[in-house]
C-alpha cells in the first residue's frame, strides 16, 4: 500500500517538549509527517515520552501540564497554535490506555451524548448518531447500561465510539489494549482494522505488543530512550534490517519477526519478510529444513516427582456474596515447587479463588489445608509467614517510607535481630536490583521496580506458597521477563506458586498445570498442552491459544491441505 | 410521577418547606407535613415500601434519641408545665415532652423529604438540570459527575488496601497514634491514585472536545413546565395548610411563641 501520493495531514517540525525547563527535555527535536489515511506504529522503550507526544499532537500538552514546547506542528497547512480551544480535538481523537478513567458519565448513552454536546450537534440528530456509532462498534445492546458494569474490552469500545463521533481525520491509540485480556485485545484490533477501511482516518498507534497490529501498519517510527527519533521506515525494513538498533534500546521485536530471524540467523531475503501469522506459516513451510514446529523457548522447570509433597489442598469449597454464588465446589491441590496458573475470563471468580486460597476470605462450605493443617487452626501471624500474596497493584502493599524499611518491616514484626535484618535486607536488595534505591520512597520507583519490591517484601523467609494476582498486567515485556525469572528461581527453591493471568503465552512457557475457571467452576485442570487441544473450553473461557500453538496448528493445516492436494493430483495423473 | 418532575424544582419544593419547618416548634405542624410527604412518596412514585423503610429506620432511631434528649435537657423556655415522669434527678414536664416530640417529628419530616428527593431523582439529571436551569458552569457540572463515577472505585480500592496490609502483617490499629499512622498509610496510595485518575479523566474529556464553554447543545433537555410549578406550589401550600390547621386546633408554636 503506497501512501506517498496522499497529502500530509499533520507535520511536526523540530518539536521539543519538556516538563521542567531546567532539566533535559523529554522529547528532542522531533520531525515527522503523518499523511492522510496512513497507519503509523510508534514504538519506543517505556518512559521515552510516547504518551506525552500523543497529547502534544492533539494540542492538550503543554497547556494541560506545567511544561514547555518548542518547534512547530502544522495540521492541514495551519499551525496547531492557531486553532481555537477544542477545535483541534474534533480533527484528532485519542483513545487512552486505562479503561477505568476515560469517562465522565454513568451510562453508555450519556457518555456518547457528552461528546456530541461538546461539538454542538443539534439535539434532533443525536439519537440517530448514537445508534449508528453503537452498531458500528457492536455495542447496540449495551446502550443503556452503566459503563462500570461493562468488561474492559467493551469499555475501550465505548471510548473508541465516543471519539469516532467527532469524525476525526487522525485517530491516536495510546496503548488501548494494554489492560485487556488476549481475546478482547484481538477483538479490539480487528474492530479498528475494519473501521479504518470504512472511515478512512489516519492512525497513529502507540503499542508495546506489536504482532496483531503489524498487518495494517504502513510505517513504523521508533523513539530512543533519550527522546529522539531512532529510525523510521516500512515495517519490514525496520524490523528485519535494524534489529540491533532496536534491541539496544530495549524495544521488543514482534514474535513473528523473532521466529524468522532465529531460524535464519539474521539473514532474510528482501522479497519474503513475513509480518503476519498468515504469511509466517507458508514461510516456515518453505524453509522446512531450518526449523519445524516452534519449540518452547524456556522449558517449564520440572522437579522430580518424588521430591514433591502436597503443601496446600482445597476440597469442595464454595463461596457466595449475598445470594449470588461466586464459586461452586472447587477442588485444588498444590505441590511444592509447582507453578500453577489460574485462567478464565473477567468476572469468572479467579481473584476470589486466589483470596480463598490466601485465607483473606473464608468459604461458605468446604475444607482447606495448608501444610497438612486446617486453615482455621493457623494463627494469622504464622500463616502470613509461610504464604505470601502479591497484589495486582504493588502500591497497595507499601506501608513505609523507604525501600529499606519496606523489606525490613516483616522481619521487625517477627522480632529478628537488627544485624540479621540488615544482612537479609541487603541480600534481598541485591537480588532484586534495588540497592541503589535503598532509601527511596517506594511510591517514587518505576513500575518495574515497584513490582520487584512488592515481591521482595514477601520473601523474608522462603515462603511455602506464593500467590500472584495478575503479576504481568500492564507491564512491558522486559519487566514481565524479569518477574518470571524471579518466579522460577523461587520455584527451584521449592516454593509453590499460583498466579492468576490472562497471558496464555506465559502459561504455555512456564506452567506445569493450569486451572480454567468458568462461571464459578473449574472447567479444566491439567497440563497446558492438554488444554490447547480443547477448543470448546478455550472458547467458553474467552482464552486465546498462545503464539507457538497457533503457528503450529496453522502449519499442520497447511501440511494436511498439501497432502490432500497431492492425493488429488496423483489421482488426476492416473486418469 | 415524581421521577419526571424537574430535579431543580423538586429540590426547591423539598428544601424551602424543610427550612420553614425548622421554625415550627409544635408537634402538629411537622406531623401533618410528615404524613403528607410520605403519602406523596408512595402515591406518586414506584419506591418500594421495604426499601424506603430500610433507609428510613435509622432516622427513626435518631429522631427518638433527639426527642428523648430534648425531654431530659429542655431549655428554660420549655421547662414549664406539670411533671409527667421523673427519672433519677431528671424531670420530664408536659412542655418539654411536647418540645421533644416536636423535634423528633421535625427530624423525621426532614428525613422523609430528603428520601422523597433522593429516591426519585437521577443524579445525572439533577446535575444536568442544575446546569441548564441554575446556570451552574459546565466545568463544575461534568467535573462533579466524573467524580461521582469514582466513588465505587474508591470504596473497592480501600477494601483491597486493607487486605494488602493484612497480608503484610499489619494488624488492626489500636490507640489514637497508631490510627493516625494507619490513616496516613491508606491516604497516600488512595490519593496518589485519585490524582492520577482525575488527571486522566480531565485529559480524556478535553480530547472529546470539552472546553467548559456554556454554549453547548443538550441531549437531555431539562425543561420546567406547568406540572413542575404545580408540584412546587402544592408543597408550599401544604406547609401553610398544616400551619393553619395547627393554629385552628391551638397547637401552633413558631420559634417558641404560641399563637
Amino acid at each position: 500500500m503506497s501512501i506517498k501520493h496522499h497529502r500530509p495531514l499533520l507535520s511536526v517540525e523540530n518539536f521539543s517538549f519538556g516538563y521542567d525547563p531546567d532539566k533535559e527535555p523529554l522529547l528532542k527535536d522531533l520531525t515527522l509527517t503523518i499523511h492522510q489515511q496512513e497507519t503509523i506504529l510508534f514504538i519506543g522503550p517505556s518512559g521515552s515520552g510516547k504518551s506525552s507526544f500523543s497529547l502534544c499532537l492533539n494540542g492538550l500538552y503543554p497547556e494541560a501540564v506545567e511544561g514547555w514546547a518548542k518547534g512547530e506542528m502544522i495540521y492541514n497547512g495551519r499551525s496547531l497554535s492557531h486553532f481555537k480551544k477544542g477545535e483541534i480535538n474534533k480533527e484528532i481523537g485519542v483513545v487512552f490506555q486505562d479503561p477505568e478513567s476515560q469517562f465522565c458519565m454513568v451510562t453508555v448513552e450519556n457518555e456518547l451524548a457528552f461528546t456530541l454536546e461538546n461539538i454542538k450537534t443539534p439535539r434532533e440528530e443525536m439519537a440517530e448518531k448514537i445508534d449508528a456509532i453503537l452498531s458500528a462498534v457492536g455495542l447496540a445492546e449495551e446502550k443503556h447500561r452503566p459503563i462500570h458494569e461493562l468488561s474492559g474490552g467493551n469499555k475501550q469500545k465505548v471510548a473508541l465510539a465516543s471519539v469516532l463521533l467527532l469524525n476525526p481525520k487522525l485517530l491516536i491509540l495510546d496503548e488501548p489494549t494494554a489492560n485487556l485480556d488476549p481475546a478482547s485485545r484481538f477483538e479490539f484490533i480487528q474492530l479498528i482494522h475494519s473501521l479504518k477501511q470504512e472511515r478512512d482516518f489516519a492512525l497513529f498507534i502507540i503499542e508495546h505488543q506489536l504482532d496483531d497490529w503489524l498487518p495494517m501498519v504502513d510505517r513504523v517510527i521508533a523513539m530512543n530512550r533519550h527522546g529522539n527519533i531512532l529510525l523510521e521506515g516500512k515495517p519490514e525494513d525496520v524490523f528485519y534490517n535494524q534489529v540491533e538498533k532496536l534491541k539496544k534500546e530495549g524495544i521488543h521485536l514482534p514474535r513473528i519477526v523473532e521466529t524468522v530471524l532465529e531460524a535464519h540467523e539474521g539473514k532474510v531475503l528482501e522479497t519474503n519478510r513475513p509480518l503476519s501469522e498468515g504469511d509466517l506459516v507458508p514461510w516456515i513451510n518453505s524453509n522446512d529444513h531450518l526449523m519445524n514446529p516452534i519449540t518452547r523457548e524456556i522449558q517449564a522447570c520440572d522437579l522430580w516427582a518424588n521430591e514433591k509433597s502436597e503443601v496446600l489442598s482445597i476440597k469442595n469449597v464454595s463461596f457466595s456474596r449475598g445470594k449470588k454464588s461466586i464459586l461452586k465446589e472447587i477442588n485444588l491441590s498444590l505441590y511444592s515447587g509447582e507453578l500453577v496458573a489460574i485462567v478464565g475470563k473477567n468476572g469468572a471468580g479467579k481473584s476470589t479463588l486466589l483470596q480463598l486460597i490466601s485465607g483473606i476470605l473464608s468459604p461458605k462450605t468446604g475444607s482447606r489445608l495448608l501444610l497438612n493443617k486446617k486453615y482455621e487452626a493457623w494463627s494469622e501471624h504464622d500463616m502470613r509467614k509461610v504464604m505470601g500474596y502479591v497484589f495486582q497493584n504493588p502500591e497497595h502493599q507499601f506501608i513505609t517510607d523507604t525501600v529499606y524499611d519496606e523489606i525490613a518491616f516483616g522481619m521487625k514484626l517477627n522480632g529478628v535481630s537488627q544485624d540479621k535484618i540488615e544482612q537479609n535486607v541487603n541480600q534481598l536488595l541485591e537480588r532484586f536490583h534495588l540497592t541503589s534505591h535503598k532509601w527511596s520512597n517506594p511510591f517514587a520507583l518505576s513500575g518495574g521496580q515497584k513490582r520487584r519490591l512488592s515481591v521482595a517484601t514477601m520473601l523474608e523467609d522462603t515462603p511455602s506458597v506464593l500467590l500472584f494476582d495478575e503479576p504481568t498486567f500492564g507491564q512491558d515485556a522486559q519487566t514481565t521477563k524479569e518477574l518470571m525469572q524471579m518466579i522460577q528461581t523461587l520455584q527451584r527453591q521449592g516454593t509453590a506458586i499460583v498466579f492468576v493471568t490472562h497471558d496464555m503465552d506465559l502459561v504455555d512457557t512456564y506452567c506445569e498445570k493450569v486451572y480454567v475457571v468458568n462461571g464459578g467452576e473449574v472447567s479444566f485442570n491439567g497440563k497446558p498442552d492438554e488444554l490447547w487441544q480443547k477448543p470448546e473450553i478455550l472458547h467458553e473461557a474467552k482464552l486465546r491459544l498462545p503464539f507457538r500453538v497457533r503457528i503450529n496448528q496453522l502449519l499442520e493445516n497447511l501440511h494436511q491441505n498439501k497432502k490432500k492436494q497431492g492425493v488429488v493430483r496423483a489421482h488426476a495423473n492416473i486418469h | 410521577m415524581l421521577t419526571s418532575i424537574n430535579p431543580t424544582m423538586k429540590a426547591f419544593a423539598v428544601l424551602i418547606p424543610a427550612l420553614l419547618l425548622a421554625f415550627t416548634f409544635d408537634p402538629l405542624t411537622p406531623f401533618i407535613y410528615l404524613v403528607f410527604t410520605v403519602a406523596v412518596t408512595f402515591f406518586f412514585s414506584k419506591v418500594a415500601f421495604k426499601r424506603w423503610i430500610l433507609i428510613f429506620s435509622p432516622f427513626l432511631l435518631l429522631a427518638v434519641s433527639f426527642a428523648w434528649m430534648t425531654m431530659l435537657h429542655p431549655s428554660d423556655a420549655f421547662s414549664g408545665g406539670d411533671v409527667l415522669i421523673s427519672v433519677w434527678s431528671f424531670q420530664v414536664t408536659t412542655e418539654s415532652f411536647w418540645a421533644g416530640i416536636s423535634l423528633g417529628l421535625r427530624s423525621l419530616s426532614f428525613a422523609a423529604l430528603s428520601l422523597l428527593f433522593i429516591l426519585t431523582t437521577d443524579s445525572t439529571k439533577f446535575m444536568l438540570s442544575l446546569m441548564q436551569q441554575c446556570k451552574l458552569p459546565p466545568k463544575l457540572t461534568f467535573g462533579i459527575l466524573a467524580g461521582y463515577r469514582f466513588l465505587p472505585t474508591f470504596r473497592y480500592e480501600l477494601q483491597v488496601l486493607r487486605q494488602a496490609h493484612r497480608i503484610r502483617g499489619v494488624g488492626r490499629a489500636k490507640g489514637v497514634k497508631e490510627r493516625l499512622h494507619q490513616f496516613r498509610r491508606y491516604a497516600i496510595p488512595l490519593l496518589a491514585n485519585a490524582i492520577r485518575k482525575a488527571e486522566r479523566v480531565a485529559l480524556a474529556m478535553e480530547s472529546k472536545g470539552f472546553t467548559g464553554e456554556t454554549d453547548r447543545t443538550h441531549y437531555h433537555e431539562m425543561t420546567i413546565d406547568k406540572r413542575d410549578w404545580i408540584f412546587v406550589s402544592v408543597f408550599f401550600v401544604m406547609f401553610f395548610v398544616s400551619v393553619f390547621l395547627s393554629y385552628q386546633l391551638g397547637f401552633l408554636n413558631i420559634f417558641g411563641k404560641d399563637f
